[in-house]
């Protein structure tokens, strides 16, 4: 179970710091660190079982039989991300408690992190793709979140969107990807499909499937060409892109393409693509990086490029190229945060993040500047720090690989090329914030920070260091182990040293830093030569293509709903005859083996009655009382052929359901025209005739062919288990509240919910409001007869006693919760009618939403109670008792689950009811006594 | 004996409620119209459930109760229900014919 508990602990931490508002900014902080912390903890006591080459497993299955269980597993790749995400996660929960302001909400950024570092764990820790995806969602979702923090700002909420809009169209790729890779393997499970690499690559849909992967990888960790949203997602504070755009967000794609290496890699077209891609990516972001003037824009591009690298090393075809990625994917981590929290600094302390205003810094705050520059550095690669080691690890790899044959020199020399662009752009972030002269009109006289906002800073500076000088001692282990998990079990002789002796790549390191050096020196030129370009604007051109995709799908959506509830019926109803009616064609007789019962004279009686009350109802259609009248013969008929054919608690039912419905409908009715004109032509009538004519052919044709045909049901299953296993003789209502206990609860549910919709529909609905019948004649002066309401209140007790007398026999004989609240309800609506809603309103102070609540809430509880007896879920109980002046009478669990459905069934009716009552109410009197 | 009180009773309802139904169809106007439904059918009714409420206690060796209560249910309601249709035909003024009695008696309800 622990394993769960990382994750786990992070999503409480993210629940429990949400509720911190009360309190101080530093007990707000120390709450949320809490959670992380005894996560990290966690971590750390697997760390040695990973490092001797184990794999954490844990799995809890959740719907075994569609293979959906909610697995964990930890390897060093695992191991690696969730050390990363927790510190880095810790130290920008820190640092965040200096950047925030007063005015900004710290309960809110911090829950949001917590959630994010929830989804972040549960990306790398799943052993269970679907599961994988689901967390992958959330990412885009938490990070959405946390761009728009700053939600009044119209970029932070253009910002969020874009990015949410780039990662969750790759997700929805992802999820494509993946579900045909579960296809091809037959396992949802990630151990399964990193063992089946040759299954998958000579399966003909691979080139699809990783395509597919490829995208949701590549979107979310900016690659070109879906790189444009990362810039904009700089709107977010920077304690987000501290840790969003270092050691998480999108490392998530990078840690996709780690993931799935062992099962996807070592084709041509893995290799094709992702080293391409991460060419293309890694040269732009470093080119355009130089040109930015917004600090943070310049880390942004820096990180694009920096993604482009580790990726094109992935895509290298050696062993090594992969060890030196996940090298880089560490290196990155700690000084690209640590950048980003400088940057902080520096845009908290002078109230801009320009740098053709920021000059001259190191006079200001020489501390914080030389933890910023020691941490450029390192970006630019320079030796003694861990940038150094893996830039240099991929200078070495550029040299091996044949991946464009005969010219795979080229590679090597675009990657000095590049090298030589981040070296230009460290060298601008470090020469033109600290030095370069004054800084010119700055909004605040800058300073040092508070002390403690440089802590989080100095750790991973620190870290920097120690790697760039003892990496063997650092990181010598969880380097292994990881590559062990990419590599699926063999990690190749590598060896991290500070000094490898005079060799090629040296030289391409040091060509790039006099290259770059040279290029900043002669940057003027390239600004100008930059500015002579034509603008490229990304954000124009998506929000450009989201406009006509948004158009287009608004088209097509409104052609097919127009508004127009006739036709939405006509189309359903189509649909349904072509899908029901099809088969037909294809069976050869209608008619079945079974015999016909004969006709009796009450049936036919009965069915033609039934008959007549369908089409006078649609004859009078536009009379619509007349109508209403008709159909309720129809409802009334249907009841009585229930009983006809031994169905009383049916029967029961319908003819309750029937009474509220009709009420229902006149109340509705008061608000329509009481006639409605002729509008439909006789085209029209033509084809709606054919259709409904067409449907009932199918639907009579359906059960004439299924009655006449013997068929085997479950239905002798209850009748022989209703006694013995449910304790009631009425089968009906044993199978309601016992054998579909589930069921029932799942349909109370959506009646509770009905219901609370309808009256939200129903508040403040500006309704018109006849003040006269159709022919104008006035509403009657007496609203609410004398002798109507002293006789439906007296009623009321004997209505009630029936309904109690209902519920309590309907174990055993037709009735039960069901009927008996929807006779209730009927005895409270007459006193509506009766009464009107004023007067009850004033003597019935009850709140039907609490009843619906309360009703629900009996109903789960009996379910819930089977517990604590060590039962499943709603299994229930019953026994005889003999009671004094009773007799020996049955009583069961069932029956207190029968009564939250009684009382969830009288709260959601008369919450309809009254609420569309109330509307009529307030109709205008003045119009009466005119 | 008892389905001799039974037949009795069943017939006796029955008749009443023949002749409501045959007093709906053949009555001159609404107001006319009204009393076979509501009056001769009422009381067919009640006769016909005392029919039942003997044969249940006769059958089920225990005394059948509920047709009592059915009764007062429609001894309660029915009067009620014509109450407020004549209630109704007179907001609607409807059309009767010179022998309708009682039309004096009708106040001006607008």
């Amino acid at each position: 179970m622990t394993l769960l508990w990382i994750p786990l602990l992070s999503l409480i931490g993210s629940i429990i710091s949400s509720m911190t508002g009360k309190l101080t900014r530093n007990q707000s902080t120390s709450l949320s660190l809490l959670m992380p912390f005894i996560a990290l903890c966690i971590t750390i006591s697997f760390a040695p079982a990973v490092f001797s080459g184990e794999e954490v497993r844990e799995t809890i299955s959740w719907i075994p039989l569609l293979g959906i269980n909610i697995a964990f597993r930890l390897d060093g790749l695992a191991l690696l991300f969730v050390f990363m995400i927790i510190t880095i996660g810790i130290l920008v929960i820190f640092y965040a408690r200096y950047y925030l302001s007063s005015k900004d909400s710290m309960p809110k950024l911090y829950s949001y992190l917590m959630l994010f570092m929830t989804a972040m764990l549960g990306i790398v820790m799943s052993n269970n793709v679907i599961q994988l995806w689901f967390f992958w969602e959330l990412t885009s979702i938490s990070s959405f979140l946390l761009i728009s923090y700053w939600w009044y700002k119209s970029e932070a909420r253009k910002g969020a969107i874009m990015a949410l809009t780039i990662t969750g169209g790759g997700g929805l790729a992802l999820l494509a990807g993946l579900l045909i890779i579960s296809n091809i393997v037959g396992s949802y499970s990630l151990d399964v499909i990193l063992a089946s690499r040759e299954l998958i690559q000579s399966h003909n849909l691979y080139e699809v499937a990783l395509i597919l992967v490829l995208l949701g990888a590549f979107t979310k960790s900016a690659q070109f060409p879906f790189h444009f949203w990362l810039p904009h997602a700089m709107a977010a504070p920077t304690p987000v892109s501290a840790y969003l755009h270092s050691a998480t967000m999108v490392k998530a794609g990078i840690f996709l393409l780690a993931r799935f290496y062992p099962a996807l890699a070592g084709t041509d077209i893995w290799f094709i693509i992702v080293s391409l891609t991460g060419m293309t990516t890694l040269l732009f972001g470093a080119y355009v990086a130089l040109f930015k003037h917004d600090l943070k824009g310049l880390l942004a591009y820096s990180t694009i490029s920096h993604l482009g690298l580790i990726t094109l090393l992935f895509g290298l075809n050696t062993e090594l190229a992969t060890v030196a990625a996940i090298f880089h994917i560490i290196n990155h981590a700690t000084f690209k945060a640590s950048l980003f929290m400088a940057t902080g600094i520096i845009d908290h302390e002078t109230g801009t993040r320009d740098m053709r205003k920021i000059n001259g810094m190191w006079r200001y705050m020489p501390y914080t500047a030389t933890l910023a520059m020691v941490a450029a550095a390192s970006m630019a690669g320079v030796p003694l720090l861990n940038g150094f080691l893996s830039k240099e690890m991929f200078f070495a790899e550029t040299l091996h690989q044949q991946l464009l044959g005969s010219m795979s020199w080229i590679i090597p020399v675009l990657a000095t090329i590049a090298g030589a662009f981040s070296v230009a752009y460290s060298a601008r972030f470090i020469h033109d914030v600290f030095f370069n002269g004054d800084p010119i009109d700055l909004p605040k006289e800058p300073s040092e920070p508070p002390r403690y906002m440089r802590v989080p800073i100095e750790i991973l500076v620190a870290l920097c260091l120690l790697v760039g000088i003892f990496p063997n001692f650092i990181v010598d282990d969880i380097l292994t182990s990881a590559s062990f998990a990419v590599l699926g079990g063999y990690v190749p002789e590598f060896k991290v040293s500070l000094w490898h002796g005079f060799n090629l790549p040296l030289l391409m390191s040091a060509f790039a830093v006099t290259g770059g050096l040279f290029m900043y020196t002669q940057r003027r030129h390239l600004f100008t030569f930059q500015a002579s370009l034509p603008p490229l604007n990304a954000k124009k051109a998506f929000d450009n293509s989201i406009y006509v995709m948004i158009k287009w799908c608004q088209r097509k959506i409104g052609a097919i709903e127009n508004g127009s509830l006739q036709r939405y019926l006509m189309l359903m109803f189509l649909i349904v005859l072509l899908g029901a009616g099809w088969p037909l064609f294809e069976m050869h007789e209608l008619v079945g083996t079974k015999e016909l019962t004969p006709v009796s004279m009450h049936s036919a009686v009965g069915a033609a009655l039934l008959m007549i009350g369908a089409i006078s109802t649609v004859i009078w259609y536009r009379t619509r009382m007349v109508s209403l009248l008709m159909i309720s013969v129809v409802g009334l008929m249907v009841s009585v052929a229930f009983t006809r054919f031994s169905a009383p608690d049916l029967a029961l039912t319908q003819l309750t359901v029937e009474v509220v419905t009709i009420v229902l409908l006149m109340l509705a009715l008061f608000f329509l025209p009481q006639r409605s004109p002729k509008e439909s032509s006789s085209m029209r009538i033509i084809r709606d005739i054919s259709i409904s004519a067409g449907l009932g052919i199918v639907v009579g044709s359906i059960c004439y062919a299924l009655i006449t045909r013997p068929f085997e049901s479950i239905s002798n299953f209850f009748i022989a288990n209703a006694k013995t296993g449910g304790g009631g003789t009425n089968v009906v209502n044993v199978i309601l509240v016992d054998f579909r206990g589930f069921d029932t609860l799942g349909e109370i549910c959506v009646l509770g919910i009905a219901a609370l919709g309808i009256s939200k529909l129903l508040i403040n609905l500006p309704l018109f409001m006849p003040g006269s019948d159709s022919e104008g004649r006035p509403w009657a002066r007496e609203r609410y007869p004398i002798l109507l309401a002293s006789i439906s209140q007296s009623l009321l007790p004997l209505a009630l006693l029936v309904s109690v007398y209902i519920f309590l026999r309907g174990h055993n004989l037709p009735g039960g919760g069901f009927i008996a609240g929807l006779i209730t309800a009927i005895a409270f609506i007459l006193q509506y009618i009766a009464h009107g809603s004023n007067w009850i309103s004033e003597r019935l102070t009850i709140n039907y939403r609490k009843i619906i609540a309360s009703g629900l809430a009996i109903a789960l509880l009996t379910g819930v109670g089977s517990w604590f007896f060590g039962r499943p879920f709603m299994t229930t109980w019953f026994d005889y008792f003999d009671i004094p002046f009773i007799g020996n009478i049955e009583l069961a669990s069932a029956l207190v689950f029968d009564l939250g459905v009684y009382i969830t069934v009288v709260g959601a009716t008369l919450m309809i009811l009254a609420h569309l009552g109330e509307l009529t109410a307030n109709a205008p009197k003045e119009e009466v006594n005119i | 004996m008892t389905e001799w009180i039974i037949s009795i009773l069943l017939l006796i309802g029955g008749s009443f409620v023949l002749i409501g139904s045959i007093g709906l169809v053949k009555m001159p106007d609404y107001f006319m119209r009204l009393h076979g439904p509501t009056k001769a059918t009422t009381l067919g009714m009640a006769s016909l459930l005392t029919a039942a409420m003997v044969f249940f206690s006769t059958s089920q060796d225990a005394l059948s109760v509920k047709e009592i209560l059915i009764s007062i249910f429609l001894l309660l309601t029915a009067p009620i229900s014509a109450y407020m249709m004549i209630k109704s035909a007179i907001h609607h003024k409807l059309d009767s014919i010179e022998r309708t009695q009682g039309k004096d008696n009708i106040e001006d309800d607008v």
